[in-house]
């Protein structure tokens, strides 16, 4: 019993990570209407930013998550004005393709540049944890956790509250529309894809504390990501949260039921289960 | 009237709010043309849409020959003899027209043989001549006679045609006529819908009006005409534009 | 194309290994084109005349490899009945991945059956026992004999290959032109025409997923015979093997005939000498160089290299918007 609250306290932590790297692919899908397979590479990509800015200016992975943000938000921006910009109207073949060619481009990009050896950080509240009555909260997850919170607090804010956020939504509503009164889509798409990626960046680096870095590290998490937003309904926010949050506590109870290799199988099945019943997700509609 | 080909009863279709068929019964004799009628947004398409299997109805029942149609998968009603065109051309829009026509052919022949009954099809409607052309490529009134085609090439016993004439003009029209006369005298059974009047009067044996997804009126095309409640509802209307 | 280039084609392709090493680098270079060739053809029928973009193909061609060379190790099962075996089963996971996944399209499709080939390489690695688990298995050593696929040289399995492709090619030649081709582009471009017109939308697609999965299962059995060893992580893999399937229809052209085969030309020994050239000089770059051309390849044609021949002959370029 107390191993399973356990179970669930860590998974509503991680879950709160996942939810903001999969806000980001959720995000380009809502407004571009692309579903980005390479969304994971750029996870890869923040985690090796904050990795380097640990490593060479001392900079705590936690605050370099807002450095990887920026640099990979710039990324992004460029890589929709150059290359997706091209395959906005065109057919999902060409999209998914696409990304697919992102994926090796980045993975082995990154493996040119770093080497293919796995890297951590180190830091002093590497192995701390907190006591809640019977139960332990893991400093690493506690911090990525918060950090996810305020994050996604951050986007809520922008998307419900700011001009550039509601410009963005009339986009993805009608593009013709938002045209007329004046809002410059090509511009919103590129806000969107930076902003989607470098989301994904920013939780990426938050969760370097507790994970190891190298060129392929994405792989793991494509198919979690997808899960948690196919889940809440693809190009949902709000279903990217709670997708988010049940995936984490899926995903560490069942490490409770099965072994260790077979965890990913549970989220897998999940995956195809939900796709096969609701493709629009368990909240769908709430787009 | 003998035993009735198509039989339709308390046919009922709920889309959210709106109730878009209403308790609708008719019967359909065998070679009949019968017209339907009503304001845009009455509920005509969805009749066919329901009588096609495209829809599920919520109530009512649907017997085609004695064989109940409803929660029929729409390739089974296609199978059994009814098949309908779309209003809004739902053509293989990157195949020939002879490939659109001979896809129909293929429910009850063979490759060659759906090939040479899809060119029958197509001399029927007089588009023998464009077999070749692309059918994204075509213009509105040859893809509504591509439609009409590729439903009659499923050798039906009762064809659906919705608002098939809308486009065209008027030799295309009468020619369109002219074919559906013939095929009812080849055996067929046919229901139209279609906005214009003089047209439905002369063409059709008999007319049922819905508005708002109630049936409205049901008689001779005479009957029709001067039915108060339709020439409020519909033909006044109609009439103005 | 005239079928008596297609007839000289063939027995060019026929005739090469007779000119070339016999253990020799470019055999092997070219037997895997051919496989490849032949895969892509096959995933062709689904994505190509049905138009489903199928990810996941990594779950049949696994399931060929380990299934007959299981059968092979365990009870000495000649490969030839492992063929048949593979057929039977890749038809049947086809069968079972189609099921939930048919109504599914574009990126949906897509997502789905990536998962599933994903569940075939998470359980292959996990049943250690039967599979061998992440350290991979090795078909059995035996005596040479046409019996048990074991030849001398590198020309039989080429001339197997060969065989393969032309089989996997005709195959997806009839269906293309017969009915179920026919069917499967109304499923494509119109399914609720399709239906309404009397077409059984599901049956097609299911039809398309089984032939489609038990050639490529087939392949599996092959591939396991060029290689000997494989392990979850290539023979399931999404990139090694899922993803490059496709790439060889979309870079050669989609619901073609000749695009696979062409991809697979290009593809493959472009690879294998990338690999082979830059491998020392920086792990990756070769990838690399893969991934920007496949992107260049999307950006320019989307249809692949047979449209963009036509485009140039007599089709307006669309614009891209
Ligand atoms: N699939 C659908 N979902 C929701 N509402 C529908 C659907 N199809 C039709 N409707 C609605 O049902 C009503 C009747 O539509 P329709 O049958 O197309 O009318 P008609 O063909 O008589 O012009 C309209 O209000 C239309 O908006
Ligand atoms: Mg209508």
């Amino acid at each position: 019993m107390l191993s399973l609250a356990q179970a669930v306290l860590d998974g509503v932590m991680i879950g709160g990570v996942y939810a903001v790297i999969s806000m980001g692919l959720t995000l380009v899908f809502g407004v571009m209407g692309i579903v980005n397979f390479a969304q994971a590479q750029f996870l890869m990509l923040g985690m090796f930013v904050a990795w380097f800015a640990w490593r060479f200016l001392g900079i705590d992975p936690l605050l370099g998550s807002f450095l990887a943000f920026g640099a990979i938000f710039a990324l992004g921006w460029a890589l929709q004005a150059t290359l997706f910009r091209r395959v906005l109207a065109a057919p999902p073949v060409a999209q998914i393709f696409l990304t697919v060619g992102l994926i090796i481009v980045l993975e082995n990009s990154a493996l040119l540049l770093f080497g293919s050896e796995f890297r951590s950080v180190a830091t002093p509240y590497q192995t701390a944890s907190l006591r809640l009555g019977e139960l332990f909260v893991n400093v690493p997850y506690l911090a990525a956790f918060l950090l996810s919170v305020v994050c996604g607090g951050l986007l809520w804010w922008f998307l419900d509250r700011s001009w550039f956020g509601r410009a963005m939504r009339a986009t993805a509503q009608d593009p013709m529309a938002a045209r007329l009164m004046g809002i410059d889509a090509a511009r919103m798409h590129r806000l969107a894809f930076g902003l989607g990626v470098g989301l994904s960046a920013f939780g990426g680096a938050a969760i370097l504390p507790y994970l190891t870095v190298y060129p392929t590290v994405g792989s793991q998490f494509s198919v979690l990501m997808f899960t948690v937003v196919v889940l809440g309904g693809l190009g949902s926010i709000a279903g990217a949260v709670v997708g988010g949050v049940a995936v984490g506590v899926i995903q560490s109870v069942s490490t409770l039921v099965f072994p260790i290799q077979l965890q990913n199988l549970v989220l897998f099945l999940l995956f195809i289960a939900v796709l096969a019943l609701r493709p629009e997700g368990l909240m769908g509609g709430s787009r | 009237m003998s035993a009735p080909i198509l039989s339709v009863s308390g046919l009922s279709k709920r889309f959210g709010g709106l109730q878009a068929l209403h308790d609708i019964s008719f019967d359909v004799a065998r070679t009949e043309i019968l017209g339907v009628i009503g304001p845009n947004g009455a509920g005509k398409t969805t009749l066919f849409n329901n009588l096609a299997g495209l829809h599920r109805p919520d109530a009512g029942t649907i017997m085609l020959d004695g064989v109940s149609l409803v929660g029929l998968k729409p390739h089974r009603i296609a199978g059994l003899g009814l098949t309908k065109t779309f209003q809004n051309v739902a053509l293989f829009a990157e195949s020939s027209v002879l490939d659109n026509v001979l896809i129909g052919g293929l429910l009850r022949h063979g490759v060659a043989e759906a090939r040479a009954f899809a060119l029958h099809c197509l001399e029927q409607v007089g588009l023998a001549g464009i077999a070749q052309k692309q059918a994204g490529e075509l213009s509105f009134p040859e893809r509504a006679r591509v439609e009409v085609a590729r439903a009659l090439a499923t050798q039906p016993k009762i064809l659906l045609l919705d608002e098939v004439m809308a486009a065209l003009n008027h030799a295309e029209m009468e020619a369109l006529m002219a074919l559906i006369r013939r095929l009812r005298e080849g055996g067929l059974t046919v229901i139209v819908i279609e906005h214009h009047m003089k047209a439905m009067l002369a063409l059709c044996d008999r007319i049922i009006a819905i508005s708002f997804g109630r049936k409205l009126a049901e008689g001779s095309p005479a009957e029709i005409a001067r039915h108060p409640e339709v020439v409020a509802a519909y033909l006044g209307r109609a009439h103005a534009v | 194309m005239s079928r008596a280039l297609v007839a000289l084609a063939l027995l060019a392709a026929a005739l090469l290994p007779l000119a070339l090493e016999s253990e020799g680098y470019a055999i092997h270079v070219l037997t895997l084109a051919l496989l490849f060739a032949a895969l892509g053809q096959a995933w062709n029928i689904v994505g190509g005349l049905a138009n489903q973009m199928s990810l996941g193909h990594a779950a049949f061609f696994g399931i060929g490899a380990y299934a007959a060379t299981i059968l092979q190790i365990r009870f000495g099962l000649s490969p030839w009945l492992g063929l048949v075996v593979a057929l039977a089963l890749g038809g049947l996971a086809a069968a079972l991945i189609s099921l939930p996944t048919m109504r599914l399209r574009g990126h949906y499709f897509a997502l789905a059956t990536l998962a599933c080939g994903e569940v075939m390489r998470v359980i292959a690695n996990t049943a250690a026992p039967l599979t061998g688990g992440p350290a991979g298995i090795s078909v059995p050593f035996g005596a040479e004999g046409v019996w048990m696929m074991r030849f001398e040289g590198g020309r039989p399995i080429y001339w197997l290959m060969l065989g393969a492709l032309v089989v996997v090619t005709v195959v997806f030649e009839v269906i293309r032109r017969g009915a179920l081709g026919y069917r499967l582009r109304a499923v494509r471009e119109n399914i609720a025409a399709a239906e309404a017109i009397g077409v059984d939308t599901a049956r097609v697609k299911l039809q398309a997923a089984v032939i489609s999965g038990a050639l490529t299962a087939a392949l599996g059995v092959l591939y396991a015979q060029f290689n000997f060893f494989f392990d979850p992580d290539t023979v399931f893999g999404v990139a090694s093997i899922s993803v490059r399937i496709a790439l060889m229809a979309i870079i050669g052209g989609i619901g073609t005939a000749a695009g696979p085969i062409l991809g697979a030309l290009i593809v493959i020994p472009l690879e294998e000498f990338a690999n082979a050239a830059l491998s020392d000089r920086a792990a990756g770059l070769s990838q690399l160089v893969y991934g920007a051309v496949l992107i260049a390849m999307v950006l320019v044609e989307p249809r692949g290299l047979m449209a963009l021949r036509f485009s140039w002959t007599f089709r307006p370029r669309r614009a891209s918007a």
